[in-house]
């Protein structure tokens, strides 16, 4: 919390009227309902919100796990919606890192290997000294020949995280992922991400459930029924569940 | 518990047909030999009765000796006999019959027609009496002068020949003539049918003359007056001409029958081991994808379990898919098995008149398809049935989906003991130690196989996979990283889908290690003994006295020709009581066979050459000679070395020998020599040659001839081309030429061998597709992870190509490896019966090209799941469970 956003940075990532319908007739869900919102760079932003609120549709919408079925989005200057499939591969290749809920890992490379995984695919030499720093941060440093089955819930998502960051990709995004863990593993993530984005200056937008995960956050972005119902600046866990409860409510 | 298993093997139906797609291709081989051979059995028998059915007796020479080629050979019959037949009472009729080969017909390309495949080409002389005629006229008239012939339908039909037409015929007497076609025959009443032969018929005296057989038929036959028996005629033939063997026209067609099933028969061999070949490896694609879905399904079987289902229930529902998927693939099979029956009969309706060319569908054959394709199935499966019945009902908690376990104790045991038994049954086999050592051979190929797909394999996939996958992973690629550990990651299951193609390349090489050490053997032999600057041979191996009388002669007035050696060939029979094998003509006299018996006393069976002394010794190499090529006159042969050491001859020693056309003879050995052709243990001088074999044999079969050392070598050559231009069955050869005809059957032999082989690969490959389908369908969640971090299809696809690459190559490798081992077993079993026959020779580029084109394969069998995978959607794939 040392580093402030400059007033005048320009969002890392953003929707505009971001639409996304399942099926149609009967069964139409409107996962996303006119979505406008701006991620802004260097800042950790949480998004919360009920079941199905959403999140998880928005968030693969902005990776470009997926597409919209109107409005925009756009990763840096780059709007996804006209990119083909193997320019979005690219894209996330090398702009976005992604960190699931569970199953992060490829189980027959080494912690490592599944780190440097994205320049691997792009062919690309890892900055050493960034890598480094990573990895440091990560603790991870005596565990990087070992696979993931022979690693910890909360060391493999570090190491998901790790992987995320390591192409010093544009933006960061992050479903759930201590949602599979105990309070204290799932600590030492966020902790972890915070850092990652106050010194180091990454851009991270993270779903969660949880409102002491996203006290870690800078910001928080509340959904319901596809549609951004609330925000709140410099949260903490208290007024996050307030504000729970009367959305809730 | 059943209906569970049924729904789950036809939602997957993608899965059940390439499971069942190996049983199915060996049960289309299996019966894909049976059903014509139904259909060929039954059309040739009754076609072969029909021809035959004119006769009631036929009168023949007692004296006869086997030979390799099928028909016996025997000798003539006097004309007279002829007159002497029809005067015994009850004979209505009596006809002597000219029946050889030696003829050729040459085509409207100028080259022998049929050469060396399909329907030999035989000389018949026209026979006045209908029903003791062989076939009917369908048009024209008999010949009744010496330039007049009568071919069948099928030859003109093939050639576009009418009535009236020219033929051109090569024989010995005349070289290449013109013979004016005046009729058109064929078989059956109504000669619309035809044999395995194309007849050319001739004036009797023209027949005569062309095979060099004066006033001599080759059999005499006879019809009954109204109201006699066979029987009883044959009889009455039997006590009037003691010293002629007499049997019954049923007899005699029986006889005749036999002789084309057994060509029948060695066909259906042939083509049904290749079928087993299929199935069994088959059986190791079966199981392997059994191993894999019941692993895959490990959760659903504990939650069945946890429900109440028995082990038992378990087992027997899986057996019972098993049993499903068999009948499929038999009733596939079945189906696919009829298509390649009408495909062989299309073929052999050039050498037979099918009567239908529809197979016919025997219950035997059905019984058949349904056996083995269920039984393979139902066998292939019992090891992973039970293995899933032993899994515990908290699986269906755990999260394990792949067979990553480890060999157990009792694999490796089995797996050593199989490698030690099956090594001893080889060596026992190839020591002909034991009571088959054929089956011993074979039994221990097939165990040390098993033994390396079960506890070899697994051991090794591991390290290799990472060691092929090395190349690919250069500066840190990651498909190749990827795709190594993979194949690395469920050694078991790399190492089963490996060995089905393991069991195609072990046998391929094996073949092509042993045919190229044959091949070098023979040209090494060849080149290093014959001397000869040109062979004068016949164009194909089989035909009969191609080069023409005098032929000799006249290459002696080619300016530039040093020495000119004439060869013949006959088979003859050793008496000699130290005789090492002893055959014998078969003691039991045929029913309805009356009259003198065979006269061949038991002895040994052997090819001789006919030389001329005064040359043969110049154009070929013999080694240190025991006693001088002039002592080889009237009465005397050489003998191989090794060959007169086992019978313990020496020079000077008179043996009995049994020459079909004078009976007995002592014959004296005076000259012993190294046997450096290969071709014969016997060398007859000429002398001893011409009066003892039969007219058949005695033209030359090969003339080799040397240049001086100052001649003009290609003058001599195309003066030699010239003077054999119009002869079409007379090839000139220089030694590379010859070499390349003496060898190359080899290669024939090959080429039919390595298509029926490349489907036991094509098997293998589908199973490589098949465990990839499965292995991708397993790893969704991982494949999507992949995708959502940036790698792109292509990537993608690449990963699993060179993990399939992998897999074929380990397949591969390991059967290149077991392959030359056999061969090297098979040379050192044949060398310690024949030192020196056979010279050890790896074939470097063929074996080069087998990897390669496995390789290649195995990737193009990815390229489907590669497809399917590269095309799943990421996000299902990451959040699929
Ligand atoms: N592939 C799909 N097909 C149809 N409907 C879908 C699909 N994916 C999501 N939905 C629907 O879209 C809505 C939003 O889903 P989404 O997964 O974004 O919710 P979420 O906010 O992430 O919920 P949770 O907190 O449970 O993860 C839900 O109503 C869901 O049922
Ligand atoms: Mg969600």
């Amino acid at each position: 919390m040392s580093t402030t956003p400059p007033p005048t940075a320009q969002a890392a990532a953003g929707a505009v009227e971001a639409v996304k319908v399942y099926g149609t007739g009967d069964t139409e869900v409107r996962a996303l309902d006119g979505v406008t919102v701006d991620f802004d760079r260097s800042r950790f932003t949480a998004i919360m919100g009920p079941s199905g609120s959403g999140k998880s549709t928005l968030m693969h919408c902005l990776a470009g796990l997926d597409r919209l079925s109107a409005g925009r989005v756009r990763i840096g200057e780059v709007f996804l919606d006209d990119l083909s499939d193997a320019k979005l591969t690219e894209l996330r290749r090398d702009k976005v890192g992604f960190v699931f809920q569970a199953f992060n890992l490829i189980p027959t490379l080494t912690a490592a290997e599944n780190i440097t995984l994205p320049m691997d695919l792009a062919g690309r030499k890892p900055d050493a000294g960034w890598m480094d720093q990573i990895i440091g941060i990560v603790g991870l440093s005596d565990r990087l020949s070992h696979r993931p089955s022979e690693l910890s819930g909360g060391q493999q998502q570090r190491v998901a995280v790790a992987r995320a960051l390591v192409s010093r990709p544009e933006i960061v995004f992050a479903d759930e992922p201590t949602g599979n863990l105990d309070s204290r593993s799932g600590h030492e993530v966020l902790g972890f991400m915070r850092y990652a984005v106050s010194d180091l200056g990454q851009t991270i937008v993270m779903v969660t459930h949880d409102p002491n995960a996203a006290a870690y956050a800078d910001r928080v972005v509340f959904l319901a029924d596809g549609r951004i119902v609330d925000q709140m600046e410099a949260p903490t866990a208290e007024r996050i569940i307030d504000s729970m409860k009367l959305l809730g409510g | 518990m059943f209906r569970i298993a049924l729904k789950d093997l036809f939602a997957r139906k993608r899965r059940l047909v390439t499971t069942a797609i190996a049983v199915v291709l060996g049960i289309a081989f299996l019966t894909g030999t049976q059903l014509p051979s139904v259909t060929l059995s039954d059309s040739i028998k009754s076609l072969v009765g029909d021809v035959y059915s004119g006769f009631d007796a036929v009168v023949r020479s007692p004296r006869t000796q086997e030979t390799p080629f099928g028909q016996p050979i025997r000798t003539q019959v006097p004309a007279s006999v002829v007159e002497q037949v029809a005067a015994v009472d009850g004979v209505r009729a009596a006809a002597g019959v000219v029946e050889s080969p030696g003829p050729e017909i040459i085509g409207n390309d100028g080259k022998v027609v049929g050469g060396g495949f399909g329907p030999p080409t035989l000389a018949y002389n026209w026979i006045d009496d209908d029903a003791l005629r062989i076939g009917a006229l369908r048009e024209g008239g008999p010949p009744t002068s010496a330039d007049q012939v009568v071919i069948d339908f099928r030859t003109a039909e093939s050639l576009g020949k009418r009535l009236e037409d020219e033929i051109s015929v090569a024989t010995t007497q005349d070289g290449v003539r013109q013979y004016r076609i005046v009729g058109i025959s064929g078989l059956g009443d109504d000669g619309s049918q035809s044999t395995g032969v194309r007849p050319l018929i001739f004036t009797t005296a023209e027949a005569q003359r062309l095979l060099d057989q004066p006033d001599e038929f080759n059999y005499i036959v006879a019809s009954a007056e109204p109201g006699e028996t066979q029987l009883d005629l044959t009889q009455r033939i039997g006590t009037a001409l003691p010293e002629w063997q007499v049997l019954t026209g049923e007899a005699f067609t029986a006889e005749n029958q036999e002789q084309i099933s057994q060509f029948v028969d060695i066909l259906e061999i042939f083509v049904s081991v290749f079928g087993y070949v299929a199935l069994f490896v088959a059986i190791f694609i079966i199981y392997n994808t059994f191993s894999i879905i019941i692993t895959q399904r490990t959760r659903e079987t504990a939650l069945l379990r946890a429900v109440g289902a028995t082990r038992r229930q378990v087992v027997v529902a899986t057996l019972l898919e098993a049993v499903v998927v068999g009948l499929i693939a038999a009733v596939l099979g079945l189906a696919a098995g009829f298509g390649l029956a009408a495909l062989l009969l299309r073929l052999l309706s050039g050498f037979f008149t099918i009567s239908s060319s529809v197979p016919s569908l025997s219950s035997g054959v059905v019984v058949l398809a349904v056996l083995v394709g269920v039984g393979v199935t139902v066998l292939s499966a019992v090891i992973p049935a039970i293995r899933s019945s032993k899994v515990p009902p908290v699986a269906a908690i755990s999260e394990v989906s792949v067979d990553r376990s480890d060999l157990s104790l009792s694999r490796r045991i089995w797996g050593a003991v199989l490698v030690v038994g099956g090594i001893a049954l080889i060596a026992t086999g190839l020591a002909q130690v034991g009571p088959n050592p054929l089956y011993q051979v074979g039994g221990g190929a097939v165990a040390v196989l098993v033994s390396v797909a079960v506890i070899l394999g697994p051991l090794l996939a591991g390290p290799v996979s990472r060691l092929i996958a090395g190349p690919f992973s250069i500066g840190g690629r990651v498909d190749g990283r990827l795709a190594g550990e993979n194949a690395a990651r469920s050694p078991k299951r790399t190492a089963a889908t490996a060995a089905a193609l393991t069991i195609g390349v072990t046998l391929v090489t094996l073949i092509a290690v042993v045919a190229s050490s044959i091949k070098a053997s023979a040209d090494d032999a060849i080149s290093s003994s014959v001397q000869a600057d040109f062979v004068v041979a016949t164009a194909s191996l089989a035909s009969f006295g191609a080069i023409p009388a005098g032929a000799a002669e006249e290459i002696r007035s080619i300016p530039g020709v040093a020495e000119v050696s004439p060869v013949r060939f006959t088979l003859l029979r050793l008496l000699d009581p130290v005789g090492v094998a002893t055959a014998s003509t078969s003691t039991t006299i045929p029913a309805g066979q009356l009259g003198a018996p065979s006269d061949a006393p038991p002895g040994e069976d052997d090819f001789a050459l006919g030389i001329d002394p005064a040359t043969w010794f110049d154009v070929v190499a013999s080694g240190d000679l025991e006693g001088s090529p002039e002592d080889l006159v009237a009465g005397t042969m050489a003998a191989e070395r090794r060959f007169a050491e086992e019978r313990g001859w020496r020079v000077g020693d008179t043996i009995p020998v049994y020459f079909v056309a004078t009976g007995v003879q002592q014959v004296r050995v005076a000259l012993i020599y190294d046997e450096p052709l290969g071709q014969a243990p016997i060398w007859l001088p000429l002398a001893t040659f011409e009066p003892n074999a039969l007219p058949l044999f005695n033209v030359d079969n090969q003339i080799f001839v040397t240049t001086q050392p100052d001649a003009d070598t290609a003058q001599v050559q195309s003066d030699l081309d010239a003077q054999f231009a119009d002869l079409p069955t007379v090839q000139v050869q220089d030694l590379q030429e010859y070499i390349q005809t003496q060898t190359g059957p080899i290669n024939t032999f090959l080429g039919i061998v390595y298509g029926l082989l490349g489907l036991a690969i094509v098997i293998a490959l589908i199973g490589i597709a098949n465990t990839l389908s499965l292995s991708v369908l397993e790893r969704t969640r991982e494949l999507g992870l992949l995708r959502a971090v940036g790698m792109t299809r292509r990537q993608l696809r690449r990963t699993i190509r060179i993990e399939a690459g992998i897999i074929a190559v380990f397949g591969t490798l390991m059967g290149l490896v077991i392959g030359i081992l056999f061969a090297i077993a098979l040379t050192i079993a044949i060398s310690a019966d024949n030192p020196g026959v056979l010279k050890f020779q790896l074939p470097v580029t063929q074996l080069v090209l087998i990897v390669v084109f496995a390789s290649l394969a195995g990737v193009a069998a990815a390229l489907l799941p590669a497809w399917r995978a590269s095309r799943m959607d990421v996000l299902e794939a990451v959040s699929s469970s």
